[in-house]
Parts: C-alpha cells; sequence; structure tokens
C-alpha cells in the first residue's frame, strides 16, 4: 500500500513537475536493449527500446542466456540532468518479494546504464514461474521528491535442457511434513472358495482310502473275539491311542506344553504296558491263523 | 526446563518482580557515565520490570562476566563507546561463553562510533556481517524523517515489523513509527537457521559511506530488505543475542519524538519498540515451556493429563507393535509474569516424533483442551510394525520461541506367540487342518482294522 502509495505521488509529481518547476528526481533518454553474444552488435542493435518514467514498457522484455541486457538512462533532477545519490534497478520477483538491485553507473552528466547477463541474476529469479518486474529507483539527499517506478517486465529465458544449479534450500526452522508409518501388508490367504474346494476333496480322500479298505474285506469282526480274550489290555491299548490324540487337540486349541508332556506321559505308559499284551493277543490270532 | 520453572517460582515468592524467566541481574556496559541519562528512560523502564542494573564501564578492573566460574550476570547491554576495544573482560570468546551459560546478550551499534573489534568478532561468528568501515549508515530517500534529517535522510521512520513468515508469531508488533537514526545495517547469512531479521530496512534503503561515497554509491553494502537494523540470534540452549543496529532508538531523545514522514506528522513509538526487542532478549516473551508428557495404550477410553506437579508421570514402558496409542503433552507459554496456554501460529503447530533412529511416525499434535496456564496437545497413532526401542520426541525448534526437545523411551515388543490369529481364522489354512483331521480319522481307523480285522475269504484261501 505504501508501495503503491508512493508510486502513485511520485507518478504524480513526475507529471506535475513539467508543469510546475519543483524538483523532482526523473530520468530521460532511456533505452533498453538485449544483445545477443553471437548475434553481433548489428543484429542486437534492432531490439531497442524506449522506456517511459510515468508508465511501463507495454510489453516484456526478454532474456536469454547468452544475451546482455543495456540499460542506458539519463537521470535528471526537474529538467536538468544531475547526478543522483542513488540509482538503482530493481528487480522483484513478485511471487517471492525477493528483490536484488543493481547499482547504474552514472557520470557527472547523468548519464548511466547498467549491463546485467544471467550471471548477474540470482538462481531463484531463474525459476520464477511469473516475469520480474524490473524498477528504477532514482534519489539523492536534500528535498527533490525521489522516482521509484516500474519500468518494465524481464522475462528470463533459459535453456530447459541445460540443469539449473539451485543450491540445497537452508535449514529453517518450521513445521516438517507428516510422516505416517507405512506398515507391511497384511499376509493374504487365497479366495475362501478355492480353499473350501480343496478342503473338500483332501476331506473326500478318507470315504475314498474307507471304501478301498472295505472292498479290499476290512472289517472288525474280530472285535469281540479280542475283547473277549484280552478285554482290558485291548480296551486299554485303543483307549489310549484315541486319549494320546485327544491330548493332541487339547494342546492345539488350550493347553501349554508343560500341560501336555505329563498327560502324555502317563497316556504312553498305558499304552506300553497294555500294547504289549494287546499285540500279544494279535500274535496268538495270526500263530492260529486268524488273520 | 525445571529450572526455569523453580526459578520461577522462586521469583514469586520472594515477591521480586523480576519479568524474566533467567534471572534479573542486568549488566549495562556503558563507557562514558556521562552518557547514562541519554539512556535513562530505557534504563528506568527495566528496572520498572524488575532488572537490578549495574552499570560498568569496559575499562573497569572490576567488570567480569563470570564469577566462580558461573554467570555473575544473566543479560548484558552492550552500548557505544568512543575507544575502540572493549577490554579483555569482555572479549568476544567471553561474550560466546556467557551465551553458552544460557546468558542474554543486548549489542547495539552506531554509526558514529567504531564498532569494537570484540563485537566485530562476536558478530561475525554467527554469521552476522556489518560493513567494515567506520560510519557506514543506513539511508533512504523515501522514508526518511523530514523534520531531523531533511538534507542527510538518516533517519529513517519504519513501521512496526510485520510476522517474519505467516507461521511464526510477532512479539514485535505495535502502532506507530520507528525512528532509526544512523543505523548501522547488517546482513544476515543464509545458512544458519539461528538468526533472524526482525526490524529489515525498507526496500528502497542502502547503507553506504559517507567518508568515500559522499557524491554517488557505487558499490553498496547491502540494499532494500537484505539490509536489517535489528537482528536476532537465538543458540541451541535458548541463549539470545539481539543486534540493535542504531543504539539511538534507545535513547530518550527518540522514545516519543515528533517526527515528519512525506509531510505527515507522526510520533515516534520507540519506547515500545525498545521494551518489546528487550522484552524479548532478557526472556521475558517467546518462552516455552514443557509440562507433562503422558502416553497410554488407546484401548476406546481416553484418560486425562493431569497436570499436578505433585503426581509424577506415571507411563508404559512397553507397547507391542500394531497397537493403538495415545499421546498428550502440556506446554505453556511465559507472558510477562505468568505461564499462559500456548497457542501456535495460524500455519505452525507442534508435532511429535515417534522416533528409532529416524522419526517412523512424525504427527501434527492438536490442541484438546487448555488449563488455566497451558494447552494440552494431543495425537493418537497405531506403533509400527517394528520393534525395538523408541522415543516420544517433541522437538519443536521456531523462530523467537525457545528450543523444546523432550524425549520419553519406550520399549516395542513383537507379537508374542500366543497373539497371533489361530489357524482356523485362517482361511488358508484350512486345506491343511483338513489334512490332519483325515489323517489322525485314518489312523485311528487303521489301527482298529489291523487289531480286529478278520480274515476274508480270498485271503483264507490264499494262506491256504
Amino acid at each position: 500500500m505504501r508501495l503503491l502509495h508512493s508510486i502513485t505521488s511520485s507518478l504524480l509529481l513526475s507529471g506535475a513537475c513539467i508543469v510546475s518547476a519543483a524538483s523532482s528526481w526523473s530520468f530521460e533518454d532511456a533505452t533498453i536493449s538485449v544483445q545477443s553474444k553471437g548475434a553481433g552488435v548489428s543484429a542486437g542493435a534492432g531490439a531497442k527500446d524506449k522506456l517511459n518514467p510515468s508508465s511501463p514498457l507495454a510489453k516484456s522484455v526478454s532474456l536469454g542466456a547468452a544475451d546482455m541486457l543495456k540499460l542506458q538512462l539519463t537521470t535528471t533532477d526537474g529538467k536538468k540532468a544531475k547526478r543522483p545519490h542513488q540509482a538503482f534497478l530493481t528487480l522483484t520477483d513478485p511471487a517471492t518479494g525477493l528483490e536484488e538491485s543493481f547499482v547504474l553507473s552514472v557520470k557527472d552528466s547523468g548519464k548511466s546504464k547498467v549491463d546485467l547477463t544471467h550471471k548477474d541474476l540470482p538462481h531463484q529469479f531463474f525459476t520464477s514461474s511469473k516475469p520480474i518486474a524490473a524498477s528504477i529507483v532514482i534519489s539523492s539527499f536534500g528535498s527533490s521528491t525521489p522516482y521509484k517506478a516500474k519500468v518494465f517486465d524481464l522475462e528470463i529465458s533459459r535453456d530447459p535442457n541445460l540443469p539449473l544449479a539451485v543450491p540445497e534450500k537452508p535449514l529453517r526452522y518450521a513445521v516438517e511434513k507428516e510422516i505416517h508409518h507405512i506398515f507391511r501388508e497384511d499376509p493374504r490367504s487365497p479366495p475362501k472358495i478355492i480353499s473350501l474346494v480343496f478342503a473338500a476333496a483332501v476331506v473326500a480322500a478318507l470315504p475314498v482310502l474307507f471304501g478301498v479298505w472295505i472292498s479290499l474285506g476290512a472289517n472288525a469282526s474280530h472285535l469281540s473275539k479280542a475283547l473277549r480274550s484280552a478285554p482290558i489290555s485291548h480296551a486299554l491299548f485303543y483307549g489310549s491311542i484315541l486319549a494320546m490324540e485327544g491330548i493332541f487337540f487339547l494342546y492345539y486349541t488350550s493347553w501349554n506344553l508343560f500341560q501336555t508332556l505329563p498327560a502324555a506321559a502317563i497316556v504312553g505308559v498305558v499304552a506300553f504296558i497294555s500294547g504289549s499284551r494287546a499285540l500279544s493277543e494279535v500274535q496268538e490270532r495270526r500263530l492260529a491263523g486268524l488273520r | 526446563m525445571r529450572w526455569l520453572l523453580s526459578l520461577f517460582l522462586l521469583g514469586v515468592a520472594a515477591c521480586v518482580s523480576a519479568l524474566s524467566v533467567s534471572g534479573s541481574r542486568l549488566l549495562v556496559v556503558l563507557e562514558d557515565e556521562g552518557e547514562r541519562e541519554k539512556y535513562g528512560v530505557f534504563l528506568g523502564d527495566l528496572s520498572d520490570r524488575g532488572f537490578h542494573t549495574t552499570i560498568q564501564s569496559p575499562k573497569s578492573d572490576k567488570l567480569s562476566l563470570f564469577q566462580h566460574g558461573e554467570r555473575a550476570y544473566d543479560h548484558v547491554i552492550i552500548l557505544p563507546g568512543k575507544s575502540k576495544g572493549l577490554g579483555p573482560a569482555l572479549t568476544a570468546n567471553q561474550l560466546l561463553d556467557f551465551m553458552k551459560k544460557e546468558g542474554n546478550v543486548l549489542v547495539t551499534l552506531s554509526s558514529d562510533h567504531a564498532t569494537p573489534t570484540a563485537v566485530q568478532s562476536l558478530l561475525l561468528e554467527l554469521d552476522i556481517s556489518i560493513p567494515s568501515d567506520k560510519g557506514a549508515l543506513v539511508v533512504d530517500h523515501f522514508n526518511y524523517d523530514s523534520a531531523s534529517a531533511a538534507e542527510k535522510h538518516d533517519v529513517l521512520l519504519l513501521p512496526f515489523p510485520k510476522a517474519l513468515r505467516p507461521d511464526v508469531k510477532n512479539y514485535f508488533a505495535g502502532e506507530g513509527v520507528i525512528a532509526v537514526p544512523r543505523a548501522v545495517g547488517q546482513t544476515l547469512g543464509n545458512e544458519s537457521p539461528l538468526i533472524e531479521p526482525i526490524l529489515r530496512a525498507p526496500n528502497t534503503a542502502y547503507s553506504y559511506n559517507p567518508k568515500d561515497e559522499a557524491d554517488i554509491v557505487e558499490d553498496p553494502f547491502a540494499t532494500g530488505e537484505q539490509l536489517t537494523i535489528v537482528s536476532a540470534m537465538q543458540a541451541h540452549n535458548s541463549a539470545r543475542l539481539t543486534v540493535v543496529g542504531a543504539a539511538e532508538i534507545l535513547q530518550n531523545g527518540w522514545f516519543a519524538e515528533k517526527a515528519t514522514l512525506s509531510g505527515k506528522a507522526v510520533k515516534t513509538a520507540n519506547r515500545e519498540f525498545a521494551k518489546k526487542v528487550s522484552q524479548w532478549t532478557f526472556k521475558e516473551t517467546g518462552v516455552l515451556k514443557v509440562g507433562k508428557l503422558l502416553h497410554y495404550l488407546d484401548e476406546g477410553v481416553s484418560k486425562k493429563l493431569n497436570t499436578s506437579l505433585s503426581i509424577p508421570e506415571h507411563n508404559p514402558t512397553i507397547y507391542r507393535i500394531k497397537q493403538d496409542v495415545a499421546f498428550q503433552v502440556e506446554i505453556s507459554e511465559y507472558s510477562g509474569d505468568h505461564l499462559a496456554p500456548f497457542i501456535p501460529a495460524s500455519s505452525d503447530s507442534v508435532q511429535l516424533e515417534f522416533s528409532m533412529l529416524s522419526p517412523f511416525h512424525r504427527l501434527n499434535l492438536t490442541p484438546i483442551s487448555q488449563t488455566a496456564n497451558s494447552t494440552i496437545f494431543g495425537v493418537s497413532f497405531k506403533t509400527p510394525d517394528q520393534h525395538g526401542i523408541f522415543n516420544f520426541r517433541i522437538n519443536y525448534r521456531r523462530p523467537f520461541l525457545t528450543n523444546i526437545d523432550e524425549k520419553r523411551q519406550v520399549t516395542v515388543r513383537h507379537f508374542a506367540h500366543d497373539e497371533w490369529p489361530r489357524s482356523w481364522q485362517i482361511s488358508g489354512a484350512w486345506v491343511w487342518i483338513g489334512g490332519i483331521w483325515v489323517t489322525i480319522v485314518g489312523w485311528v481307523a487303521f489301527v482298529a482294522v489291523w487289531l480286529y480285522s478278520a480274515p476274508t475269504e480270498r485271503s483264507v484261501k490264499k494262506t491256504q
């Protein structure tokens, strides 16, 4: 706001100075040219523009990588050419507000000039999305009104193929990017239908096995005979085999190892002792030709 | 952090109205006792705020920043003097040692006096550059006081500074204009995050040497807003140093003076600005204090942080991976004479890091409640799927605020063997479970058949 105010007031004053003799700083005979290094003097001289202190240049000035921008003007105080104390060309990045001032070399006659190449510019200007506003500041001690106004827009063109050497951003204490831990994926199961089909196939193998056994003549007809000749040992032996499976089932669902082991030991001893009797009975049947 | 509070409590108990959290012993280094009157209002304001002022000449034999290896003062103001040195008691190294022991320093420069070499090398050490030639000063032909500097334009009239960034609190805001007479401009190094400008020069200002560059400025030290008039540095231990480019800002003569800015009559508000700057430098503002940290296993029931100091923190020491954890922290800001709830700037937030070597989580904390003198910030998250020793860490560093770095260590263990899902809950295991059952039933049936099977006709025939 203040800036705008000062610009407008200085504009008004610079307009007014034609009428009144109130002393204020301005410039005249300002030319701006962009010379390409390779193109020679005659070609470069073609891109010459006149600058007006009261209104900025309508088109923006483009500065390439090999170009040199030449600004020439004569500083005036009131209507007379005069040498000011401060004669700056100030470039402002409109997006970030970054400013860089270049000092014009001024002769006693007020004739001033400044040359600009890519080398002189800070790297932030190269990445700016908007054209850089260039203003001229002319002022000095005493009571003359200082002059500051935007005179042209500077478009910095650069070869997009060439990498830009942008220094790493320095550390500033500010809020940092949030980090959310990326969790490893949970283990996944195949579709349930596939598991079910294969589980059914596995379970179906059991009836098939039993069917084959029966077709081969498997039966349990000697059960009564075995129980008659060695009832306790057969009951205990087969019971202990079933009990062992029961212990495994309990271990799978709820028991820990210290509950499982003693139970398995007891059942194992029972199976060993009753098994030797039961198997003797089976041997007797075999010797009798009943197996 | 605890000593801060105990000091504060001690101060309250003793009814000493020292408003700084880091003590009230203030040393003013002033060479010419006759100049004391010039700074009378400023020093009076400091005494009114509870500082015990000692004024010493740098030439004095008694002057020492340390006594028995400890700081003899809490704060130092260095005012410009005629001589080029500050004597053996105030070398750059000693001032740095003073800051290492958390002492605060306010350095003033003046273009009328040569900057002492000790101050020059101190600023160089901190990456703050000042023009090397004596007499260099800041002028601006747009914002000068036309009443007192109609010809020379070396008394700048500037508005109070705006916030440095949208996410930084402004401790230097105020109404009116600040008169900056004959300032020595500084430029700040770009690399250090510890130095910040408090008051920048306007964009048409520049620094020049009236002796060499009387006709035209050809090679200015710095121009525009790259030139700062008051700059600040806060060390990692939160010791503060402020460089005031113009000692005259602090003088009575400019505290409430009539001035003219581009034709309009204005009144300078230097007294207010001097107060703000000295308050910040001497840790009366911008001081943060962490209270308790609370973290717990989030089982759907939210717990409340008990802020009472009589109950110690009682937090779990172990969590499992992938557990929901809630975290809360209590932060207060010291404001003038009491602790107030801390409210960060609008686009800023306190962050929690859950880290093992590097952060696995970095989360913005949201204020969940306020007590009379603290804000409680909280966040909930899931512990990462990585076991190890983790830290809940609050590392809050912002310009103009004292640094917070608090950690609480916890163990994060992996799943115990009985915490995994059971095999029947995994559909992919059904085929294998089926296989086991089929084997068991087949085995039991096989034993029965083997034990009790009678020979069939066919097999009897075969054996016969």
